[in-house]
């Protein structure tokens, strides 16, 4: 398929340029820091000759761009520098907080699109009936309330009241699971612990749930929309007088065209959940990028916080990229007009 | 044959809603023989189009339709049909061609993917090649030179008069016994409407199938029907051969209409030849502005 | 209009939406008569009286220095509203202005303002406003700086989309052949086709602004205590789960309301106005 090659490497390019624009903009934030960071980093102890010495180290005074052109220089090398609170290389730091949060992510994208397509689509076969206006109900009241909230909900309803789930972390102590991917649903298969993936995914349900909600409503609605104005097509119609049963017509002809505008919410949705996954993890005390992030945040630990902005939006443009490819695969419209961008 | 093959006797349709109830048809009778072409002319929202639904059996199913009177085909009386044996009867026995061709086509499918599911109406163990071949040579008889690359489009990559081709040959190609064409190609415009009737009228005689062609345009029934119908909100004002009553028409609607069909030559649009070779530079740059 | 009330009248849903809008707007208006306990706002301690469940005197029970939930959270829903009007009140007009200029102007001024826009877009919208709290000192006015920043370009987006459609339309052309200015063209004839979109945006906005801020503040990167603040509400309350689940579950509800209410309002207005966003 070299029209979907073609679209590919356009979107990469695109993607790459406004990464290379995200950096510049995360760049200039993070130095109109108000106060020092060297003096922040070193505490009110230490020597001017330190301070001095570590602003040196840091480039910080040197004019910005110069500073930004370091950054690019030490990025190209896959470099982002040492972390102050930390004292390691953010790069390192990431690698191990990285895992657990896109583990609960996937999860959670995986729940939106498992759940929130099917409910869609019964909604629109049963419009203006009691299961569509259920749906609509959810869908609204899915975004009306901070993930956190939905967590706190949840975790006090299926894990205090009704003890089915865990109440906290990953995984329960007594498992001794070896990292290979840091995926711990991978890993646990990996190492043949059966009983340890159960435990993972009991741990994983709750938290991926409650960040999940939002986009079920969201993806939930948009389908049955789509899949509303897709039945009054004149192709469903012409489908209907050919004598298809009412499954394949659903299946086959109406779900596929209406899929387009429910993916690309489901891209946008998982920006939301890149954000909000910060806040899911503050309740469920998930090791991910959450406690780093804002830890790093709050000590105005300027290479940790570009790094670590900078890994979320390159995982968001790869999630749009991996949604463009799919809207491209599945409506040839998009795979031969746009290919040629 | 004793039976005609399609017999709509007394057919009444309302549409209700909460507040209101709207007759779109108050009762019209009308039948087609085996290999008959029959014209239901009418202005828009007459009823034309409902009454090919409802001979679909497409329209029973709905929820708020009234439908009253007795439709029979091949002699039975569709309405005491099981919804599945109506769906049966679609797609193999009566098939519909319709005003929109490039928005009646699937977007995501093939136009070879379209064949193999109408053909599988039939025979559900079609193959892939199989379909292709049989597609091809229903693609040649419409007059498309290369069925090879059309088979392997999108309709969006398709004309407009070809993808008008491919929905007859779609739904011709399982020798259905009725054809209904609803205002087939007016999203078209005028040569190539004219030259989807030229080949539909051809291949209906081959495939001797019966036609009901749905119209508000007088001229275009002319020269391909048999008999005519003229409906006008609901009713059947005037029916006859298609001659006698262009000749002497009756009610005053059927003169209203024939009196607004443009008179350009006797037999509408002449003839085109499908080869654009055989417009030679004269017809397309006048010479005198060459 | 009469259509309009019909609308907004005849579901529940929509009654719901202004019923729910209209107890939060006047409860945060009316927050110093209604509240039972007003000076609990600020600094106040009363140890004889903290932590306890929801009763008669504290219907959604006091906090972990004894004041009374209920009166705090009249008072988070005035500065919840206040903050989402303060926002929504500078991001929309920026962001309509770059949007009416990168649609109707075209060229490199195009380029340069939705390649920035889509630079503001790409990052996660609740990163970003973290990222920029993170500088900022955390307090309302900057978290109002950190909440405008990450708002304006989903306006300029939504404009730049409608603008381009209608500078193709015949009124457009036949003002320009007219010799109208580019700023009349604008702001008298393109900007009102954009105004039904704008309005329900901005009202489903209004919701999500404040579920945002809560965010923040949630995060510790917001408001910052004792002024009272959803968010930080449900944070400190979290640690106190399941026994005092009043802590986060009044705060967490109230957060839910006005949001839901913002939420079918707009959809209502979506519909009425024909706004397709």
């Amino acid at each position: 398929m070299t029209s979907v090659g073609r679209l590919l490497t356009a979107r990469l390019g695109i993607s790459i340029l406004v990464l290379l624009g995200v950096s510049m903009l995360i760049f200039a934030i993070a130095r109109v820091i108000p106060g020092d960071p060297a003096r922040i980093a070193l505490g009110p102890n230490a020597t001017h000759e330190q301070v001095d010495k570590l602003r040196a180290d840091l480039h910080l005074n040197e004019p910005i761009w110069k500073q930004y052109g370091y950054f690019l220089h030490d990025l190209s090398q896959g470099e982002l520098g040492q972390s102050l609170y930390t004292n390691r290389p953010v790069t390192t730091d990431i690698a191990q907080f990285l895992p657990a949060t896109l583990e609960l992510i996937i999860v959670a994208g995986v729940l939106m699109i498992g759940l929130g397509l099917p409910l869609g689509i019964l909604a629109a076969k049963h419009q203006g009936g009691t299961i569509d206006n259920l749906v609509r109900i959810i869908a609204l009241l899915g975004v009306s309330a901070p993930s956190f909230v939905w967590a706190v909900i949840l975790m006090l309803l299926f894990a205090f009241y009704l003890p089915l789930f865990p109440i906290a972390g990953r995984i329960a102590v007594e498992f001794d699971v070896p990292t290979i991917t840091g995926f711990l649903l991978v890993d646990t298969l990996l190492d043949g612990q059966i009983a340890a993936f159960v435990d993972a995914l009991r741990h994983i349900a709750l938290p991926a749930f409650a960040l999940a909600l939002s986009g079920i409503g969201q993806a939930a609605r948009l389908t049955r929309a789509n899949m509303a104005e897709t039945y009054h097509s004149p192709y469903i119609e012409m489908a209907r007088s050919y004598g298809f049963p009412e499954w394949r017509i659903a299946r086959r002809y109406a779900f596929k065209p209406s899929l387009t505008p429910s993916l690309t919410i489901i891209g946008l949705d998982f920006a939301a959940m890149l954000g909000n996954a910060f806040l899911v993890e503050a309740i469920f005390a998930w090791p991910g990028l959450s406690r780093y992030g804002v830890a790093v945040i709050l000590r105005k630990d300027l290479n940790a916080i570009v790094g670590t902005v900078l890994i979320i939006s390159a995982a968001f443009l790869i999630a749009n990229l991996v949604v463009d490819l799919l809207i491209a695969l599945i409506n040839p419209r998009i795979r031969y007009s746009r290919g040629r961008v | 044959m004793t039976h005609p093959l399609l017999n709509i006797h007394k057919l009444r349709i309302a549409f209700r809603t909460h507040t209101k109830q709207t007759d779109a048809l108050k009762g019209i009778s009308l039948h087609i023989n085996s290999d008959e072409r029959v014209a239901l002319v009418g202005e828009s929202g007459s009823g034309k189009s409902v009454t090919a639904r409802a001979v679909l059996g497409l329209l029973q199913q709905q929820r708020g339709i009234e439908i009253g009177g007795r439709i029979e085909f091949e002699g039975q009386d569709v309405a005491l049909l099981k919804d599945s044996e109506r769906r049966q009867m679609r797609g193999t026995k009566i098939s519909m061609i319709f005003q929109d061709p490039v928005s009646s086509l699937n977007p995501v499918f093939r136009i070879e993917t379209e064949f193999l599911e109408v053909l599988r109406r039939t025979n559900p163990k079609v193959t892939l090649p199989a379909a292709r071949e049989q597609a091809e040579e229903m693609l040649r008889k419409v007059s498309i030179d290369d069925p090879h690359r059309v088979l392997r489009s999108f309709p969006f990559q398709l004309s407009g008069g070809m993808n008008q081709r491919v929905m007859i040959a779609l739904a011709l190609i399982n020798a259905p016994s009725l054809l209904i064409a609803d205002e087939p190609g007016t999203a078209l415009d005028v040569t190539v409407q004219d030259q989807t009737l030229r080949l539909m009228r051809r291949l209906v005689e081959d495939h001797r199938a019966a036609v009901l062609l749905i119209s508000h345009n007088l001229g275009v029934v002319r020269e391909f029907s048999d008999r005519i119908y003229v409906i006008y909100r609901g009713r059947i004002v005037e029916e006859g051969p298609t001659g006698a009553v262009f000749a002497d028409p009756i009610h005053p609607y059927t003169r209203a209409l024939l009196a607004a069909v443009p008179r350009i030559t006797k037999s509408g649009i002449p003839k085109l030849v499908d080869d654009i070779s055989q417009f030679t530079e004269p017809c397309e740059i006048h010479p005198a502005r060459a | 209009m009469r259509r309009a009330a019909h609308i907004l009248f005849s579901r529940p849903l929509s009654i719901a939406g202004v019923v729910l809008i209209g107890t939060v707007i006047l409860s945060a208006l009316f927050a110093d008569f209604i509240a039972p306990f007003p000076d609990h706002r600020g600094t106040v301690v009363d140890f004889t009286n903290f932590n306890q469940p929801p009763g008669w005197t504290n219907i959604m029970g006091t906090d972990l220095v004894g004041r009374d939930l209920f009166s705090r959270i009249l008072y988070a829903f005035r500065l919840s509203l206040i903050l989402g009007v303060v926002v929504l009140s500078i991001a929309t007009p920026v962001g309509v202005a770059v949007g009416l200029a990168a649609g109707y102007l075209g060229g490199w001024v195009r380029f340069v303002l939705m390649r920035t826009t889509d630079v503001f877009l790409s990052i996660p919208p609740l990163v970003l406003a973290m990222s920029i709290m993170g500088v900022l000192e955390p307090t309302l006015f900057n978290g109002m700086i950190a909440v405008t920043a990450m708002w304006w370009p989903w306006y300029a987006r939504l404009v730049f989309n409608i603008t381009l459609v209608e500078r193709e339309e015949g009124y457009v052309r036949a003002a320009e052949v007219i010799g109208a200015s580019r700023v009349h063209i604008l702001f008298v004839e393109i900007l009102p086709n954009c105004v039904p979109a704008i309005i329900t945006k901005m009202t489903l906005d209004l919701g999500f602004v404040i579920l945002i801020a809560s965010s923040l503040s949630f995060l510790g990167l917001g408001v910052q205590p004792p002024t009272p603040d959803l968010g930080s509400m449900v944070a400190e309350g979290a640690r106190y789960l399941p026994d005092s689940w009043w802590l986060t579950v009044f705060p967490g509800l109230a957060i839910l309301v006005a949001v839901f209410g913002f939420n079918l309002l707009g959809d209502a207005l979506r519909e009425i106005l024909g706004a397709d966003l």
